[in-house]
């Protein structure tokens, strides 16, 4: 079998090749790169502060037309209201939600308040396998999963999820309903912004480290719920994701 | 530059031009010796033979100041393949000049003589079908709208998905001729759709393939070429 | 005759028997049409991005080792691991290690071009594992035993009904030919196989340098499923598919769904980055990227180099009049449509599709719609040019095209052989039309007239003309 080396000094001699003949016809170009991308998110962000307005009505718009079902609320502690309705409406009776300190608040009593049994996802990993299970089969069962957002992107009507500690990939997956919950803080106009983002999420410092900590190992954009066309080019939701997605802005912030 | 196709099955379309273009204060010239621009043989893979023909073929246009060419396909051979295939060959300067100063019968109208309003040969509807080298190869789908839109005496008519091809694509019309007699079917049926009497077009492959089919199909549509269409400069 | 038909001739006129096929490949590609053509109108600056996206697949190539390396060391770093397949044998038995030695009995895989490539799942399946397609119209063709017919709507010539009766010979229970139940059952029966499942095997839609990371752009959540719940994540991807960076990532994500579905994003873009990290529920505990060759690395300095810029998206299909009228299966290869016919002649060589590199009428459909605007028709005349030129083209075919190629570049023999066609023609013309040639001129006239040679040519009636003006 084939090694690094081997592999590498193949693709090689192949360039050569390449180059001898003339190679390619067309110019190549790389697409430009912040130099500092977390200097320059935080400045973004300072700007889009000042705009959030026509950014979320943007966001809405383009959420909207993926067919994701939009809230907006003045206050956090407004939030379980609004869940609630959502799970009275589909007769919903269990949620299951990321860690508070992921959160950035606790809605679990409140939420008890609506008929609505909401387990936290726990703060790390979990190290038994019976405990595994148990949970897994518990989110399997989930009607709802809460979580927060860490982008959500005007131009595509996109929420952009990292995975990390206490904030598991299956809370925006199995669950039939995801309800994301975001504020200003999280908005960013286009695909090219969330990209510095993504750039700056894996900067590397000087000393040639990159800011791991809490982080996962899956970045999510969720553009609407999960669709099918494959039959008959028959579009159906909640093939094997959520069949829908909820977005509710609390314009107060989260505070977290 | 008649063409092949032009010169054995459609000479009364270059007489057309001939005649159009002298009205229209050209002189007009017909250098001896043409055959074919060597599209087929390069189409088909025959590279080396297609280069042969395109060394006998620019000679005969050197002192041309410009190449009228009623096929959008022979048209785009010079233009875009010649240079190419003369790269390794003295003629390559030759080449390049050729295809600067070579235009579709559309393109000449209306870019170089600036002419865009003629009576129309034809009455009632007419449509437009876009063949592939012309509007793809050359980017040209604007020259022959304006000639129609403008032709007094008759009336255009968009054609449903007018860009998407009639299944000549030369030697594929032989060799896979089940499927090439698919696509004009679909054609056709757009065609149809339009309502038009007339459907016209800038390329002989292009009105083979969909006269062909119509004639067989006993269609009152008539394909014909734009020059057949175009009647007199009326300013 | 048998030297005109081939098989390709052959299962395309089979294909286009099939009533059904084409009323659904019509229906398909036209909606993909017109959501392509809707979402670059409304998008502006998509041209322009094309451009940017064909050009950084050029400079990556250029330098394709040292972002490989790049990629190599940063999923290595994130504790992943990747295998190096210089065949489709060599990732077969890559992953069926993986299998073995990790116990897997049960694989789910997301949607991959690649491992179908490779032919997979029968290798699996004779190791004992057994690989469950998750992707709804993967799933309907596993349990059809067919292949794609399409690069991204796989069972597109399958109708509702057909549908139900597989899925009611799976389950053994009536089903109703609704595509609503239909997807509502398949969300049931595959989530099971999710939860249960040793391991996920995805493809890749790109993989990020920099970062290590490995995107993969879905639909129905299969991606994120399959690569979060099983223990070990395999995912198998061309060498051609590697890009430098997060900020790269963003171009090409911008047009890619635009290009498929006409859709803004897919409904998910997932960017996985090894395996699980501490402190995380979910999440593969191994994570293998088998790099795979089979073809491409070949390319790098060959005829077709223009095609490893390829995203798999599927728009060329949608637009190809060939296609459109025949549909996947006739090609006869993993690959189909435009950039089949590349990527088959990419993995099997130029013999592989002597017949293949003519089913295209070299209307630049295409060319128009590939969103890294890939030059195929250029590279299928290529083909032919290479094919004729190794003596690969059928002799008598070359024959006829030298003896044509004689008669073109002597005026007067081409001359003699129009005088020649003029009296040939006599005793098939009728109404001013032939019809019922023989040969190789009979499959033009069973189905179309032909004009006569004129009686006098244009070259012909010059001499007068010329005495007109």
């Amino acid at each position: 079998m084939t090694d690094r080396a081997a592999f590498l000094d193949r693709i090689r001699s192949e360039m050569a090749r390449a180059r001898g003949v003339g190679g390619a016809a067309q110019r190549g170009e790389l697409a430009p790169r912040p130099a500092r991308p977390r200097e320059i998110a935080e400045t973004l962000r300072r700007e889009l502060a000042e705009r959030w307005r026509e950014t979320l009505e943007k966001f809405r718009v383009e959420f909207e037309r993926v067919a994701g079902v939009y809230h907006g609320v003045a206050s956090v502690d407004d939030v379980p209201d609004v869940i609630g309705a959502i799970a009275r409406e589909r007769d919903s009776r269990r949620a299951i939600a990321w860690h508070p300190a992921a959160l950035g608040v606790d809605w679990r009593s409140a939420l008890s308040t609506h008929g609505l049994t909401t387990v936290a996802m726990p703060a790390a990993g979990v190290e038994s396998a019976v405990e595994r299970q148990a949970l897994r089969d518990l989110i399997a069962a989930a009607d709802i999963g809460v979580t927060g957002v860490d982008l959500a992107v005007a131009e595509t009507g996109s929420l952009v999820l990292r995975s990390g500690s206490g904030r598991p990939r299956s809370t925006s997956l199995l669950p039939p309903y995801h309800v994301a919950v975001f504020d200003r803080h999280a908005l960013v106009e286009s695909l090219a912004q969330a990209g510095i983002f993504l750039e700056a999420w894996h900067e590397v410092s000087s000393e040639g480290r990159e800011d791991a900590s809490g982080r996962g190992g899956v970045i999510n954009f969720i553009t609407g719920p999960s669709r099918t066309a494959d039959i008959e080019l028959t579009l159906t939701r909640g093939v094997h994701g959520p069949k829908e997605v909820h977005a509710i802005f609390v314009e107060g912030g989260l505070g977290g | 530059m008649v063409t092949c196709l032009g010169d054995l099955f459609y000479p009364e379309v270059g007489v057309r031009i001939v005649r159009l273009l002298r009205r229209l204060g050209v002189t007009v010239d017909f250098p001896a010796g043409q055959t074919c621009c060597g599209l087929p043989l390069f189409n088909s893979g025959y590279h080396a033979e297609a280069a042969e023909v395109a060394r006998r073929t620019l000679p005969l246009f050197r002192d041309s100041q410009h190449v009228v060419v009623p096929s959008g396909s022979c048209a785009w051979m010079v233009k875009h393949e010649y240079p190419g295939l003369m790269k390794d060959s003295p003629l390559r300067a030759e080449a390049e000049r050729l295809a600067s100063r070579t235009y579709e019968l559309s393109q000449f109208l209306v870019s170089v003589l600036g002419k865009t309003r003629f009576s129309s040969a034809v009455a009632g509807r007419v449509t437009y079908h876009d063949s592939c080298h012309l509007r793809r190869g050359l980017g040209e789908s604007e020259s022959p709208r304006t000639l129609l839109r403008n032709l007094q005496g008759a009336e255009f008519v968009e054609l449903p998905a007018s860009d998407e091809c009639c299944g000549f694509g030369g030697s594929f019309a032989v060799r896979l001729p089940e499927v090439s007699s698919s696509i004009v079917d679909r054609k056709l049926a757009n065609v149809e759709a339009a309502g038009a009497a007339c459907l016209v077009a800038c390329d002989a492959g292009c009105l083979m393939q969909m006269g062909g089919r119509l004639r067989r199909r006993n269609s009152p549509i008539r394909a014909m070429h734009l020059a057949e269409v175009l009647e007199a400069d009326v300013g | 005759m048998t030297e005109l038909t081939t098989p390709f001739r052959q299962r395309a006129a089979a294909a286009l028997d099939d009533a059904f096929l084409r009323q659904a490949l019509t229906i398909a590609t036209t909606k993909f049409i017109d959501l392509r053509r809707e979402a670059f109108d409304e998008f502006p600056e998509g041209e322009a991005l094309r451009d940017r996206a064909r050009a950084i697949k050029e400079a990556t190539l250029q330098r394709l080792d040292h972002y490989l390396g790049q990629l190599i060391d940063n999923i290595e770093r994130r504790g992943g691991h990747v295998h190096y397949a210089d065949t489709a044998a060599d990732a077969r038995r890559i992953i069926l290690d993986i299998a073995r030695r990790t116990g897997a009995r049960l694989a789910v895989k997301s949607k991959s071009m690649a491992t179908e490539e490779i032919e997979l799942n029968e290798a699996l399946l004779e190791a004992g594992v057994t690989p469950v397609e998750t992707d709804l119209g993967e799933y309907i063709i596993q349990l059809a035993h067919e292949k794609p017919s399409h690069i991204i709507a796989p069972a597109i010539h399958k109708t509702k009904g057909q549908v139900a009766e597989l899925f009611a010979k799976e389950l053994k229970r009536e089903v109703a030919a609704d595509p609503e139940e239909l997807t509502r059952i398949a969300r049931v029966e595959l989530r099971d196989k999710f939860l249960a499942a040793d391991l996920g095997i995805t493809g890749a839609n790109f993989a990020v340098a920099d970062t290590g990371t490995v995107v993969l752009v879905t639909n129905e959540g299969n991606g994120r499923m399959v690569t979060s719940l099983p223990r070990v994540h395999v995912a198998v991807m061309g060498v051609e598919k590697v890009i430098p960076s997060m900020s790269d990532l963003v171009v090409f994500l911008a047009i890619l769904a635009k290009s498929a579905t006409g859709q803004k994003l897919s409904s998910y873009t997932t960017l996985v980055q090894g395996p699980r990290r501490a402190g995380e529920l979910e999440g593969a505990e191994e994570f293998h990227l088998v790099l795979l060759d089979n073809g491409r690395v070949k390319q790098i300095g060959g005829t077709l180099r223009e095609a490893l810029a390829c995203l798999r998206c599927g728009a060329c299909l949608n637009v190809c009049p060939v296609y459109r009228q025949i549909g996947g299966h006739a090609y006869g290869y993993t690959y189909p449509g435009p950039i089949g016919i590349l990527l088959t002649a990419m993995l099997h060589g130029g013999e592989a599709v002597t017949d293949l590199a003519h089913a295209s009428s070299l209307c630049g459909a295409c060319l128009d719609a590939c969103p890294v605007r890939i030059d195929i028709p250029r590279m299928l005349i290529e083909l032919r040019n290479e094919n004729v030129e190794h003596e690969v083209a059928p002799r008598g075919e070359r024959l006829v095209f030298r003896l044509f190629a004689r008669l073109l570049t002597r005026p007067r023999l081409f001359r003699l052989a129009a005088s020649l066609g003029r009296l040939a023609q006599r005793p098939f013309t009728r109404g001013g039309a032939i019809r019922g040639l023989p040969g190789l001129f009979g499959e033009w006239t069973r189905t179309r007239d032909l004009p006569p040679v004129a009686r006098q040519t244009f070259t012909e009636r010059w001499a007068s003309l010329e005495r007109e003006a």
